[in-house]
């Protein structure tokens, strides 16, 4: 129950992207069509868990033991930035399609900002290795969802008599905030 | 102390992380055929699909593993052809440039209305909606979905009918997809003569709605008959007839819907 606790908190009631409003960038660069929204979903979902997992021990067995804790930032970003690399390579040799689908993601993502803001959360509310993995599931869920919800919007209004001076970036931004709001409802659910 | 453990601890870390990235990029190399990046250098790279794969990497795949002409990039032209062709060892065969025509020459204010049509600006909205109020049942509508979709800038909005610029069109069909009415269709190159009209309507009808359209009074076919031919009330023309003198039917044509472009 309390693991569902947190991932239920990290998937509807705190989402990434609609109430703390972290990777932004990415919600309004890849959502204009479903497939790539799609692409960008399954890649984050890729890189969040894995990387939250290693930056857990980074931080728990190696910047902790020497009390270094400060310089958690610049090596979860070097973590971060190496893993990615490394996944890119791995599934270019191993899992050719999958590296095709994920195509020119993996590698933008390692400069995603809420891939870190994960990592950093996960230890702030002192997670175990346990919770931080499914927090980190979570949060990636609650992306996927928000940016996949996002893009068939966008794809609608693409087709929408909308007043030439909202159209583009402002409308996607009022719909945003429209959205942010809509997941607003799901504050204080369960009491989480 | 703590800055010695510091320093230390980082640059452990971007060791470990080099090392291991090494290591990974020699274990995990894949050996993918020089060709192909070769090949999609060469590639326009617009990803448009009118070769009929999904993007210019896969039309380089697909052209290294021998599925796919070397002359199948239609956008490149044959510039591209040969040099694939050279990097392929193969001759390419000649293929020529091909450009969009529109198949219709009825200016806004030159076509009839029945009824004004005010719902979604789109060729695609209007035609749906009986025509868009357009008594003449296969000229062009006007919305630009042709010139939106254009990913060249080949195309622009005159007097509510597509101009088509032939140096930048490169035959991606892309508007010929997106014309609800199908009145794009790709003329050769070096044949620059179209038969402005797609009505098929009897030409008594076609005089009543509109002054440009083909009357199918067989003029033309009696002036140039190599070239051209009437099929169920239009003109029609064969392209592969290039180099003959088309001028006789174009001055003769009594509402002038053969255009020189």
């Amino acid at each position: 129950m309390e693991l569902f606790g947190i991932f239920f908190a990290a998937f509807l009631i705190n989402n990434i992207l609609l109430i703390r409003f972290i990777a932004l960038c990415s919600f309004f660069g890849v959502s204009t069509k479903i497939d790539t929204s799609i692409g960008m979903s399954f890649a984050v979902i890729f890189v969040m868990t894995i990387s939250s997992a290693v930056s857990w021990v980074v931080y728990h067995f190696i910047l902790s033991p020497f009390h270094i804790e400060f310089l958690r930032t610049a090596s979860f970003i070097l973590t971060i930035a190496a893993l990615v690399q490394l996944e890119e390579l791995y599934l270019k040799k191993m899992i050719p399609n999958l590296y095709r689908a994920m195509g020119i993601y993996l590698p933008l993502i390692t400069t995603n900002c809420a891939i870190l803001a994960v990592a950093f959360l996960a230890i702030d509310y002192r997670y175990d290795f346990g919770q931080s993995m499914i927090y980190s599931i979570g949060v990636s869920c609650g992306y996927s969802l928000a940016i996949i919800l996002f893009a068939y919007v966008r794809e609608r209004m693409a087709l929408a008599p909308i007043p030439k001076w909202f159209q583009g970036y402002p409308i996607a931004f009022i719909t945003a905030a429209l959205m942010s709001l809509a997941f607003l409802g799901f504050s204080n659910m369960f009491g989480l | 102390m703590i800055i010695l453990i510091s320093i230390l601890v980082l640059g452990v870390f971007g060791f470990v992380f080099a090392s291991l990235l090494a290591l990974a990029a020699d274990y995990f190399k894949t050996e993918e055929d020089p060709r192909i990046a070769t090949i999609l250098a060469i590639l326009p790279g617009a990803n448009c699909g009118a070769c009929g794969v999904g993007g210019c990497r896969d039309f380089a795949d697909k052209v290294v593993k021998g599925e796919i002409a070397v002359s199948g990039c239609v956008v490149g032209g044959e510039e591209v052809a040969k040099k694939v062709a050279a990097i392929m060892g193969v001759e390419g065969e000649e293929i020529h440039k091909k450009v969009a025509a529109v198949h219709c020459g009825a200016k806004k204010d030159q076509r009839k209305l029945k009824a004004n049509y005010s719902g979604m600006q789109t060729c695609l909205g209007a035609n749906i909606v009986d025509g868009g109020g357009l008594v003449c049942g296969y000229g062009c509508l006007g919305y630009g979905d042709c010139f939106c979709v254009c990913p060249f800038d080949a195309i622009k909005m005159k007097e509510g009918l597509p101009v088509i610029d032939p140096k930048k069109c490169t035959s991606c069909r892309k508007c010929i997809a997106a014309c609800p009415r199908k009145i794009i269709s790709l003329r050769p190159y070096d044949f620059p003569v179209v038969v402005a009209c797609s009505s098929h309507d009897k030409g008594a009808v076609v005089r009543k709605i509109c002054p440009v359209g083909c009357i199918a009074c067989l003029i033309c076919e009696k002036q140039v008959p190599e070239v051209f031919k009437v099929v169920d009330n239009l003109a029609d023309m064969d392209y592969t007839k290039s180099g003959i003198n088309c001028d006789p039917a174009i001055e003769k044509c009594p509402t002038k819907c053969i255009l020189k472009v």
